[in-house]
């Protein structure tokens, strides 16, 4: 069952060495090169990311679990085809191996919901609204899950590119230019993508 | 603000994204004083409330183990001097995970795009009432020769 959590990951404000590489992942992503089992330090890292990705795609977290599984196999057997290309302008904070994940993670998940559409199970975000509603929950205190769940239903409304921009934006806090490759779109089409999506969301939300 | 080249949704998207990253990087009150209120207003709550998920430790820990047996799966031909080596990954015949799989929802048209379905529409449509008015003057042509006129009244006679 998945675990919803509140507050930032902090993936921001990770300490990263100033001026030592372009991509925080460089170190890892060599050593995990020259010793496969070295990518468990990938793995540890990125797996909610991936995960909350596919959860809010796939809103089943049976699915999003075989497409998280999916994700890190692929990319652990195909890391040797996986190229750096981080560039000064990128930032310090930046992972070419993040984009380049999520987009291993973005085909898996849209593979899956094929396969959804062609065995239908139960409806999407019902799911989410038990995890949401779970008494259990640490954290699950009634009026915050009500502002998580209509959060989560005004974007599940949303189309899917802007959706997934958005997903990427708040949930896995990438930046503009990591979505873009993500979704293999501009820079320019991805704010644009967000803002609208944010329009969206601020007439789905103000009449709540 | 008006920018060169931009038109006004760039720049609001832009104004947008500027504040998105004071906002995501802790800077919940932003300087961006150009924003839409509702735009502001919305960040705010996604910010605050969209939730993160975490899968289960059970499945965190049972993925790792797999993970660490591809792993030394991988690492055995090397270290025996292999060029290549087999690793069972769960395959879905035709699918390869770094190729490009098309959206499976409808692609949101751009401004452009609306614009250039408008232009081929109106020329299409011109080119059907072109077709048209050719096939009317050439039904209704005057006939010079009175052979033809002959036969189309008796044609127009059969036909009453």
């Amino acid at each position: 069952m998945a675990r919803p959590v509140f507050g930032r990951s902090g993936a921001a404000t990770d300490a990263v060495p100033r001026l030592a590489h372009f991509d925080r992942d460089r170190p890892i992503v060599e050593a995990a090169k020259r010793d496969p089992a070295r990518f468990d330090a990938l793995y540890r890292r990125y797996l909610a990311q991936v995960y909350s990705y596919a959860y809010y795609e796939l809103g089943d977290h049976h699915a999003a679990e075989d497409a998280t599984e999916r994700t890190f196999l692929s990319a652990l057997a195909n890391l040797g085809r996986f190229e750096e290309r981080a560039r000064p302008a990128d930032g310090e904070g930046a992972s070419t191996f993040r984009v380049w994940l999520f987009r291993i993670a973005r085909n898996v998940v849209l593979n899956e919901r094929r396969s959804m559409r062609r065995h239908p199970a139960e409806p999407l975000a019902d799911e989410a609204a038990a995890v949401l509603a779970d008494p259990l929950d640490v954290e699950g205190r009634t009026v915050r899950n009500e502002a998580a769940l209509a959060a989560w239903h005004a974007v599940g409304r949303l189309p899917g590119d802007r959706r997934r921009a958005v997903v990427l934006r708040f949930v896995d806090e990438m930046s503009t230019a990591e979505i873009a490759g993500v979704l293999g779109k501009t820079e320019g089409a991805v704010r644009v993508l967000i803002h609208r999506a944010l329009r969206s969301v601020a007439k789905d939300l103000g009449g709540r | 603000m008006t920018l060169p080249g931009r038109d006004g949704t760039e720049v609001d998207a832009l104004v947008t994204d500027r504040y998105l990253d004071q906002l995501l990087g802790g800077d919940p009150g932003g300087r961006e004083a150009r924003l839409d209120d509702a735009v502001r207003a919305a960040s705010r709550r996604l910010s605050a409330d969209l939730p993160r998920f975490h899968p289960s430790f059970r499945f965190e820990e049972r993925l790792a183990l797999r993970l660490a047996e591809t792993a030394a799966a991988m690492r055995l031909p090397l270290a025996a001097g292999s060029e290549s080596h087999v690793v069972r990954i769960p395959v879905v015949p035709g699918f390869d995970p770094l190729g490009v799989v098309p959206d499976d929802e409808p692609r949101e048209a751009a401004p452009a795009d609306l614009w250039r379905g408008a232009v081929r529409g109106a020329v299409a449509a011109s080119a059907l009432s072109l077709a048209g008015a050719a096939w009317y003057a050439w039904r209704h042509r005057p006939i010079a020769s009175p052979m033809a006129r002959a036969a189309r009244a008796a044609h127009a006679t059969r036909r009453a």
